[in-house]
């Protein structure tokens, strides 16, 4: 029995010095100089740090918990909080770098997140320092392409029709994706590339409910390298809807001005009549005076 | 574009995300609290007293009201908080699966809401489910009912359901008879049985009931659905708060919820479909507005 | 025939003599008063606590949100019932015995639906909004047609008792001379120019009329109602269809006990004994035993048929009054405050006065705490549990302030009929003497 707990807390050294080693895991992990310089050419801002979230969300959180938290994992090499300041210290071309190509336990995400989707997630974890201040990025000698976009509905198929152009010339493998904009956040319609011809095309759902006359707010992105086009549409997709008020018609738990027709005649009709009959009564004192009076001649 | 014609230098300094989203974020938000549908219509001639920050009472036109204002005016807060917010039908779904009780949502909307720590506009339950023999978490919020038995019963009109769904009261007019405490079912409603938490401080604050903000000695008080928030297009304060994922919060009439957490907008019949969502006590017939998926099988 | 009576012949000078005798404000009365006066004022400083404080100094809570004030209140509205039920019902079928009793009835039934109204206010947590329900009043609201429906029955009430109440106003005008000068010209106010004419006596007979039949759907909805407030939710243990006719059967329980405490004491104080016979009490006793048969059948029903459904919300509310928490006192109630007390009363010795009053006082008693059983459990047992919330507030136990205030309503009620029955005779003199005249011829 005895040796028994020595081996047992043999092994629990051995994992606190696991545990230490790990926790300067993150400074081993060496990044090549030219990767961690890499910059990202987009200013970071809501909506990147909200597409970041919701991605970091989805493919992040089960281990690194949410930043701030000090929630993640207890894996080894430590995940960390990406909130701390010994991660933050780190260059945006270290993270980038780091989410891109992962390591041991940590996946590669190269394959699930386009570059500029990657750096979405950047923005977000970068959204949790106060003191960061993104670096400015050489643009010098860069050529810049500028996308147009012109979206239709081909109402036959429900599908939506993303066309990119630059300088009225069709651009191939572009990536497009298109939203659909609720109140409190943009709902992914899907992401696809433009074909040869320069043109995406994206399902939607019938069923969606539009506004009065039938028009979904349609966020439509391409981008491709240096090149990135939004645009914010209202189109004549779906079925017009119109929105019922909640407090429409006359309820028990309608106002009073909206009570039912019933309940508040038949309530004012006994409350009137008993009073009258009251009313009658109390008038009718004078008549008990005067009875009495009028026997005295 | 609008941006098309930005000069080389800024272009070369970073190249902007075409602010899309900024852009639209401000237009939606100016629309809603205008409350009416042409955010164009710049001067509906409708004044409103605000405080500046340097403590000065000037008018500004309800078209020009920005979501900071410290708005002084009660008649117009309180016309604002009856009328609700048109061609919205607001819905939270509630994941139980992803619940682990951290209760960010209860602090949230105790601070927000000048509550004291036993009063619960939202309180996160421990349940316990029969059938598995196990217990979950359950927070619990006004059901915002569309058959609401706790308006129904309301001898003043002092809680009262919007258009937009949601319910809410009027703590200037509450007589603290309590008979709505009396009629909900899910037991959401609290009462502020002594002075409120911090009153001197919000002597001054005029009241606005879609925060219910001060809190009023001898009235009721309950979730909000934090009309005030969406009233500047923001999630509610819990929704917001979790850390968990919870909470999805929208409207209803677009189909969409957003997720507090993630901010991920998904389908709400889908969600619901897909989850076998549920609402609390349906039997009673009150129709509720909050939804929940169910708890997960074998949770820690 | 009216074989009640005693079976001395009086003459109406003795009547008037026997039946004026209690308006005198003797100084044992004033002391009485005094002391009610000084009870009522330290009531009211604690109600004045908790306008200060607010209603955080009763043990109330967010789940116990009604407590002793509304239970109260459903009591007070009971026992005001039996104005109804004895000059009314019994009055228009002719049933003669209970005249010299409508009186005591409808003064019991003044002093408590008057009082009933401020309970409802000390209830309230903003009682300076009252005015709210006037302005803003939403007719789907219970509460509304309560306020209505009691404020009605006060009304008729008052002028039910007021009106046959004429003659003998008319009497203390011309036959009481030794009283203060302020209450000779009140008899002369209100006695609207009483000269005993036959057209007088018609429009009289008339107007009581109309009010006999008129406070019946009144007085009946004035407890229907107030069972409403909880039969209109949708809470376990009171979302019950039967409610009404359960709280006016319940009603009567409650009003015939107070009548007998009322007559006892009357009878004993003013030297009634000729007017308030034996033989009252005997009669009184048996329409006690009547309508505590009526109420025993209604719980059976309210007891049995959800205990049957073993496992809803209601029938877990049943249990716990029969075995659990409530049980103690549920059975108290309903053993020693209900069934008990109604056996006794099957024997004629236990109808003679005293024991009847001692029986009555502890029926009025279990009806009090029936009430409270009525009230609170309910909301005691959420559909969702208590949690997050300090221990106390997981029962429910009245404070000292709240007890006090409670108190205040009885000693009010005391005070309203105290000084009703200084100031009028509480027999009418004018149907007894018309009732021994029919008798001679």
């Amino acid at each position: 029995m005895n040796y028994y707990k020595y081996y047992k807390s043999i092994i629990l050294i051995c994992l606190c010095f696991l545990a230490v080693a790990n926790a300067n895991a993150q400074s081993d992990w060496e990044i090549p100089e030219k990767e961690q310089e890499n910059v990202s050419f987009i200013m970071f801002d809501d909506d990147m740090i909200l597409e970041g979230s919701i991605a970091y969300e989805n493919s992040c959180t089960s281990c690194h918990g949410t930043p701030g938290q000090d929630d993640y994992m207890p894996m080894a090499p430590s995940p960390g909080d990406l909130a701390s300041d010994q991660f933050q210290e780190q260059k945006d071309g270290t993270i980038f770098y780091k989410i891109k190509k992962g390591r041991g336990s940590m996946p590669k995400f190269e394959d699930v997140f386009a570059d500029d989707e990657t750096w979405n997630i950047v923005a977000y974890i970068r959204s949790f320092n106060k003191n960061y201040k993104q670096p400015i990025p050489d643009l010098g000698g860069i050529i810049i392409p500028e996308y147009k976009l012109k979206l239709d509905f081909d109402e036959n198929v429900d599908k939506l029709v993303v066309k990119v152009f630059s300088k009225e010339i069709p651009q191939a493998e572009v990536d497009v994706s298109a939203f659909v904009k609720g109140m409190f956040g943009k709902f992914l319609l899907g992401k696809t590339q433009t074909n040869e011809l320069g043109i995406a095309y994206l399902d939607i759902d019938p069923q969606l409910p539009g506004d009065a006359e039938g028009k979904l707010h349609i966020m439509v992105k391409a981008s491709k390298g240096y090149g990135l086009a939004k645009l914010n549409q209202k189109m004549k997709m779906v079925q017009p809807t119109i929105h019922k008020s909640a407090i429409e018609g006359r309820h028990i738990w309608s106002t009073d001005e909206m009570a039912p027709i019933w309940l508040k005649t038949s309530f004012f009709i006994t409350i009137f009549g008993v009073w009258t009959i009251l009313f009658f009564i109390v008038i009718g004192f004078y008549n008990i005076k005067k009875a009495g009076r009028e026997d005295l001649h | 574009m609008s941006k098309a014609n930005k000069n080389d230098k800024s272009r070369r300094k970073f190249l902007q995300n075409l602010g899309l989203a900024g852009v639209s974020a401000v237009g939606g938000s100016a629309l809603l609290l205008q409350g009416c549908s042409d955010p164009k219509d710049s001067a509906s001639g409708k004044k409103v007293k605000v405080l500046t920050q340097d403590n000065q009472l000037v008018e500004v036109d309800v078209a020009n009201l920005k979501p900071s204002d410290n708005i002084k005016d009660l008649d117009y807060l309180q016309d604002r908080g009856r009328e609700g917010i048109p061609g919205k039908k607001f819905v939270m779904v509630v994941d139980l699966a992803k619940c682990k009780n951290a209760r960010k949502c209860m602090t949230a909307c105790q601070s927000a809401h000048q509550l004291k720590p036993e009063m619960h506009h939202i309180n996160v339950l421990e349940m316990n489910d029969p059938v598995r023999k196990t217990s979950y978490y359950m927070p619990k919020t006004c059901q915002h009912c569309d058959n609401p038995p706790c308006v129904s019963v309301c001898p003043v009109d002092a809680t009262f359901k919007r258009q937009d769904g949601i319910v809410l009261i009027d703590n200037e007019r509450c007589i603290g008879c309590r008979f709505c405490v009396a009629a909900c079912p899910y037991s959401a409603r609290t009462f502020n049985w002594t002075e409120p938490k911090d009153a001197e401080k919000f002597a001054e604050v005029t009241y606005n009931m879609e925060l219910n903000v001060p809190q009023k000695k001898g009235t009721v008080t309950k979730c909000a659905f934090s009309a005030d928030r969406l009233r500047e297009g923001k999630l509610p304060y819990c929704v917001s708060a979790c850390p968990n994922g919870v909470y999805y919060f929208g409207d209803s009439n677009e189909d969409l919820v957003t997720n507090g957490t993630t901010k991920m907008t998904v389908r709400l019949s889908k969600l619901l479909q897909e989850n076998a969502a549920y609402t609390l006590m349906p039997e009673l017939g009150t129709k509720p507005s909050v939804y929940y998926l169910p708890p997960r099988q074998n949770k820690g | 025939m009216n074989d009640t009576l005693s079976k001395e012949i009086l003459t109406d000078e003795q009547i008037d003599q026997d039946l004026l005798k209690n308006i005198n404000w003797g100084n044992k009365f004033k002391l009485w008063l005094a002391f009610l006066a000084v009870s009522l004022i330290i009531c009211l400083y604690y109600y004045y606590q908790q306008i200060e404080h607010g209603l955080g100094v009763t043990g109330l809570n967010d789940y116990v949100s009604w407590g002793i004030y509304i239970s109260n209140f459903v009591f007070f509205v009971a026992t005001s019932l039996i104005g109804m039920l004895i000059s009314s019902v019994l009055g228009l079928m002719n049933v003669s015995w209970v005249k010299p009793l409508a009186r005591i009835a409808e003064l019991v039934a003044v002093a408590f639906a008057m009082v009933a109204g401020l309970i409802i206010i000390t209830d309230m947590g903003r009682p300076d909004r009252l005015l709210n329900v006037f302005m803003h009043g939403r007719v789907q609201s219970p509460i509304v047609w309560d306020i209505a429906v009691v404020v009605t029955y006060v009304a008729i009430s008052i002028l039910l008792l007021y009106i046959p109440l004429l003659p003998d106003i008319a009497i203390c005008r011309d036959k009481l001379k030794n009283v203060p000068k302020w209450q000779h010209k009140m008899y002369k106010i209100l006695a609207l120019g009483w000269k005993g004419k036959a057209k007088q006596f018609k429009l009289m007979h008339n107007y009581t009329r109309i009010l006999l039949v008129l406070i019946i759907p009144i007085a009946l909805s004035i407890h229907t109602v107030t069972s409403w407030l909880f039969a209109m939710t949708l809470r376990s243990g009171w979302d019950s269809p039967i409610f009404g006719p359960y709280f006016v059967s319940g009603a009567f329980v409650a009003g015939c006990a107070a009548v007998i405490i009322t007559m006892y004491f009357f009878r004993k104080n003013y030297k009634l004994e000729k007017y308030i016979t034996i033989d009252h009490f005997d009669r009184m006793g048996r329409l006690l035993v009547l309508v505590a048969l009526v109420y025993v059948y209604f719980n059976i029903n309210e007891i049995i048929v959800p205990a049957y459904k073993t496992n809803t919300a209601d029938a877990k509310h049943v249990q716990e009054m029969l075995s659990g928490h409530e049980s103690i006192m549920f059975w108290m109630v309903q053993l020693g405050g209900l069934i008990i007390p109604f056996l006794l009363i099957l024997f004629r010795p236990m109808r003679s006065p005293l024991p009847l009053m001692l029986i009555s006082i502890v029926i009025l008693t279990g009806a009090w705490f029936k009430r409270v059983l009525i009230v609170v459990p309910t909301q005691l047992a959420p559909y969702y549990p208590i949690q997050n919330v300090p221990e106390k507030w997981t029962h429910y136990m009245p404070t000292i302030p709240e007890i006090a205030i409670t108190a205040g309503s009885f000693i009010l009620v005391l005070i309203i009929m105290s000084v009703l029955a200084k100031l009028f005779p509480v027999i009418p003199i004018w149907e007894i003497k018309e009732d021994i005249h029919h008798n001679k011829n």
